[in-house]
């Protein structure tokens, strides 16, 4: 029983290879998985094909190449690559040696470690079920192993299921209740962070609406209580300063500046999922009242991670959508002042004249705003492309543009008009998932506005878009979208009609409901899955109403959970069942009372027979005798078991008396 | 001492019953601190799942390695009567009264794997074990334990030692036929006769257990009568008396040796011969029933009961 020689125990243990294997194929480099299929492929040959066993010489020489190539790929040994890309590759040479039942459990037990190798590329939910599967194949393998006689293949993945399904609940509450700690034991290795959406710190007449081609996810915020209105969800990312008149971009920071502000109403609470973007912003709702951990609170009101963000992370926020904010110093004020050199004259001619005819800032913006919408401005996703001067081109000549001409060309004239102003990125509005209740941000609703300085109000939000197309800010960039592929004007028709023109058909409703539960179970999955750390674990203690618990209380009450259900499923595995078991106790029970009158029941000798023996000995009893077993042949070998069967048969034995 | 030992059977209940890990569960458990660090290091919340989950697979494991001994009832069988010197064969039947299969069920021996057997609900599987015989007498039946490490091999679960009230009789060796003791064969061979058996049908005796099927009135049984044995006889011109105190100036094992050895001649050549000891006598008769009477008497001459 110590060797590998049963060739259906060798294919189940190539096939759990191969599925916990099998994640890992796109991220290494190919050779390093042909190097595991080859040698799975030999050894089978080897046992079907009676191909030549590698002597001891080949497989040492096979190892050492392996490990040279992983060190030539790699550069080192160490680290999670070159890690994982070792264990895989040492499973591929392991096959051509394995003989003995400590092999296969060692290959096993690696099989483990491989998968979970695979979590540290990726946490997905996909991963995650193909994981339960490897999972399965391996536990399967192991059980034929041990056990190569008698289930079938059919029964071990039965009995590896179940045993698996009564796993999860104790790990469920393992899971939950094991103490977590913040950071890390020993530092992450440099991992290669690619292919990620963000947005770009620097604005471009174009950049945002490139941007907007993309139906990636941003984040998702789940609001305590009812989230405010869509045209309310300004999502602050980045304040933009500087110009060159063709670009805008962030000024330096100044640390000394400051960042009060004072709130007008009450505080909005919410949840932000961020997606990994390799870039530190960490959008907000104007304007945020805290800075979550790990993130530095900048002068212009934005949050910035520490570091890029590379996995998706989580972080609640409280803001406040109606805010007063202080003076603004005076190198500030120089700053959101400064004026390319290449603004037209014309330009400064509108600016000039906007301030002659109104006093404070508010009424110059609304000026402005009020040009827009009067003169003959389109908004499209398809804006002209604009040549050096693009503020002057687009205010004079093409008039048709993206949000980001909007919020340039007004910030333009208001700096023209004396009132200092800067652009600000982020995203609007969002999808309202109905079905869980929770916004899904999209990169395509990106959203640029502006920002005016007054001394009555510190910054203002003025949203020049809205002036041209308020269906972006009161339906959200879907609704533009949409309209706009139905040829529909914007800001030109009554609500009603807008409305009626973005009915759903019956079948978009049923895609929209699937996206949004598929939705739902990838954001569950990521908030119980990939971010369940410390601060959630907090969190979830506190709504279980366990607070500042130390990590032996916490060891204690999960340990004790594991006893509660493990003990729940022993008493399930051995609950004797009633009907012909309990027969067989009674019986034994009669037994027993015969016994006591020197009427032993052979080993060999069926009920019948003893009955015979016992009314031969002692006529006296044939009466019960005969009724007890004719009872008993009913209780536990009759088709069905009447409970009054059991019944007769307890009251039976009860009343016996040899 | 009856025919048949007393029965007894042994339900494995909890209290007989332990456990600990393999070394497999102890290599397991080394795995699942690797993958523990592992998953702090990264802070990687599916590598913690997949932990638990392993551990957890474990502690459910502990209780099908549990399920698979609890209330598995042994009984003893029947052994048959051996001569000293040859093996006694013990039969422990394993039977299942559960609605489970037990697979891997192994029965130990001093220390050592008697037998592996899969025991479906509610069946049984029959098991034997071995054991040398030395000594003329009843042979009880050494304790065994029995073991699983079903179904992961993680865990390792055994029974406390079962003694079950089996006993196996063993007879004396016989003596080698050519031995100093010739004397007391010729002295037999003198009183035997000269006709050993013979072939008249001198009439029927009720069957009894043990006789030759050959000599089974087939005819009458078929006829409805019973069973019953044709006796050939003619042969017998007189008993043969196998006496103890022929071998004068032996010991009492030898002598019991050689008194086996004549037993077995006289019932192979198929004579009549009759069994005098000190304690007991056997009266003359033939076949294997009152040749299983000889031999037990002198298995356990001089011994309590």
């Amino acid at each position: 029983m110590n060797t590998v020689h049963d060739r259906s125990v060798l294919l189940s243990l190539l096939v759990a290879g191969v599925s916990a294997v099998a994640p890992h194929v796109p991220e290494m480099p190919p050779w390093i998985v042909a190097v595991f299929a080859a040698g799975a492929v030999w050894r089978y040959l080897i046992d079907t094909q009676r191909w030549h066993r590698p002597g001891r010489f080949v497989r040492v020489a096979l190892m050492v190449l392996v490990i040279v190539g992983i060190f030539r790929q790699y550069g080192t040994l160490l680290g999670r690559d070159p890690g994982i890309a070792l264990l895989i590759t040492l499973l591929g040479l392991k096959f051509l040696e394995l003989k003995t039942q400590r092999d296969a459990v060692v290959t096993l037990f690696v099989y483990y470690l491989v998968i979970l190798g695979s979590f540290l590329y990726s946490q997905s939910l996909w991963l995650g079920c193909w994981a339960l599967v490897a999972v399965t194949a391996s536990t399967m393998a192991l059980m034929h192993l041990m056990q190569p006689t008698g289930l079938t293949l059919f029964s071990r993945l039965r009995l590896s299921a179940v045993m698996l399904a009564k796993a999860v609940p104790l790990m469920i509450v393992v899971y939950l209740l094991f103490p977590r700690i913040s950071g890390t034991l020993w530092g992450l290795p440099a991992d290669a962070y690619s292919g990620l959406t963000g947005m770009s710190d620097i604005m471009q007449p174009g950049s945002i609406r490139s941007l907007s081609e993309s139906s990636e996810i941003a984040f998702r915020a789940t609001f305590e209580g009812a989230p405010p209105p869509l045209r309310e969800l300004y999502w602050r990312g980045l304040v933009l300063t500087d110009t060159n008149g063709r670009g805008w971009s962030r000024a330096a920071a100044s640390p000394a500046e400051s960042i009060s502000f004072t709130p007008l109403n009450d505080p909005v609470t919410y949840q932000v999922t961020l997606e990994p973007s390799n870039k530190p912003w960490m959008p907000a709702l104007e304007l945020p009242g805290m800075r979550p951990k790990g993130a530095r609170y900048q002068p212009d009101f934005t949050l910035e991670h520490r570091d890029a963000i590379r996995e998706r992370l989580n972080y609640t926020l409280t803001s406040y959508t109606h805010y007063r904010t202080g003076e603004l110093a005076v190198a500030e004020r120089a700053k959101t002042l400064r004026l390319p050199g290449n603004v037209s004259p014309r330009t400064r001619d509108l600016a000039e004249q906007w301030r002659r005819e109104n006093s404070n800032p508010a009424s110059v913006a609304w000026a402005a705003l009020n040009y827009f919408n009067r003169e003959n401005f389109v908004y499209t996703l398809n804006p002209p492309l604009l040549g050096d001067n693009p503020v002057d081109e687009f205010l004079f000549t093409t008039r048709r543009g993206f949000c980001e001409h909007y919020a340039a060309a007004f910030v333009t004239l208001m700096r023209a008009a004396g009132i200092p102003s800067r652009v600000v990125i982020g995203y609007l509005g969002g999808e309202v998932n109905t079905a869980g209740n929770y916004l899904i941000v999209r990169q395509s609703d990106a959203h640029a506005w502006a920002e005016i300085w007054s001394p009555e109000r510190g910054w203002m939000r003025v949203d020049p878009t809205g002036a041209i197309a308020p269906e972006r800010i009161e339906l959200g960039f879907d609704a533009v979208r949409r309209l706009e592929l139905q040829g529909v004007a914007l800001g030109r028709l009554p609500t009603d009609a807008v409305l009626r023109a973005l009915q759903l058909g019956w079948l978009e409703y049923v895609a929209l409901h699937t996206r949004w539960y598929w939705d739902i179970s990838h954001l569950a999955w990521y908030r119980w899955v990939a971010d369940y750390g410390k601060e959630r674990q907090e969190k979830f203690l506190m709504s279980l109403g366990i607070e500042k618990i130390s990590w032996g209380r916490l060891f204690s009450l999960l340990l004790a959970c594991v006893l509660l259900i493990t003990l729940g499923y022993a008493l399930v595995l051995w609950r004797t069942k009633k009907s012909s078991d309990f027969a067989l106790a009674l019986y034994r029970r009669f037994c027993r009372k015969l016994a006591r009158a020197e009427l032993v029941r052979a080993p060999h000798e069926g009920p019948l027979d003893f009955a015979r023996r016992c009314v031969n000995r002692r006529p006296d009893l044939s009466q019960q005798v005969r009724i007890i077993t004719d009872n008993y042949l009913r209780a536990r070998y009759g088709a069905t078991v009447q409970s009054d069967t059991l019944r007769a048969l307890k009251r039976e034995i009860r009343r016996f008396q040899a | 001492m009856s025919a048949v030992p007393a029965p007894n059977d042994v339900v494995l209940g909890r209290r007989q019953l332990f456990m600990l890990p393999t070394r497999f569960g102890l290599l397991f458990a080394a795995l699942l601190v690797v993958q523990l660090l592992a998953a702090i290091n990264y802070g990687n919340g599916l590598a913690y799942a997949l932990t638990f989950l392993l551990g957890s697979l474990a502690v459910v494991s502990m209780l099908y390695t549990h399920r698979n001994l609890i209330r598995l009832r042994l009984v003893a069988g029947i052994s048959a009567p051996v001569f000293a010197g040859e093996s006694a064969v013990f039969r422990i039947n394993l039977m299942n009264d559960s609605d489970t299969p037990r697979f891997g069920v192994i029965v130990m021996h001093d220390k050592n794997a008697v037998a592996r057997r899969d025991i479906m609900a509610r069946s049984s599987a029959a098991i034997e074990l071995p054991v040398p015989a030395g000594k003329r007498g009843y042979l009880k039946m050494p304790p065994i334990t029995v073991t699983t490490h079903f179904p992961l091999g993680l865990l390792y679960s055994w029974s406390r030692r079962v003694e079950l009230n089996q006993f196996c009789l063993v007879y004396p060796r016989p003596a080698e036929p050519t031995t100093r003791h010739t004397r007391a064969l010729d002295s037999f061979e003198a009183t035997q006769g000269l006709d050993a058996g013979g072939d008249d049908y001198i009439g029927t005796r009720e069957f009894r257990p043990g006789d030759s099927p050959h000599h089974v009135d087939w005819k009458a049984a078929a006829r409805g009568k019973g069973w019953s044995i044709k006796q050939f006889g003619g042969g017998y011109h007189c008993s043969v008396w196998l006496d103890w105190d022929t071998l004068e100036g032996l010991d009492v094992e030898p002598r019991l040796r050689v008194l086996t050895r004549w037993v077995l001649d006289a019932e192979h050549e198929g004579m009549l011969y009759g069994l005098r000891l000190p304690d007991k006598t056997v009266s003359p008769s033939n076949g294997e029933h009152h040749q299983q009477e000889c031999l037990r008497a002198l298995a356990l001459f001089g011994l309590k009961p």
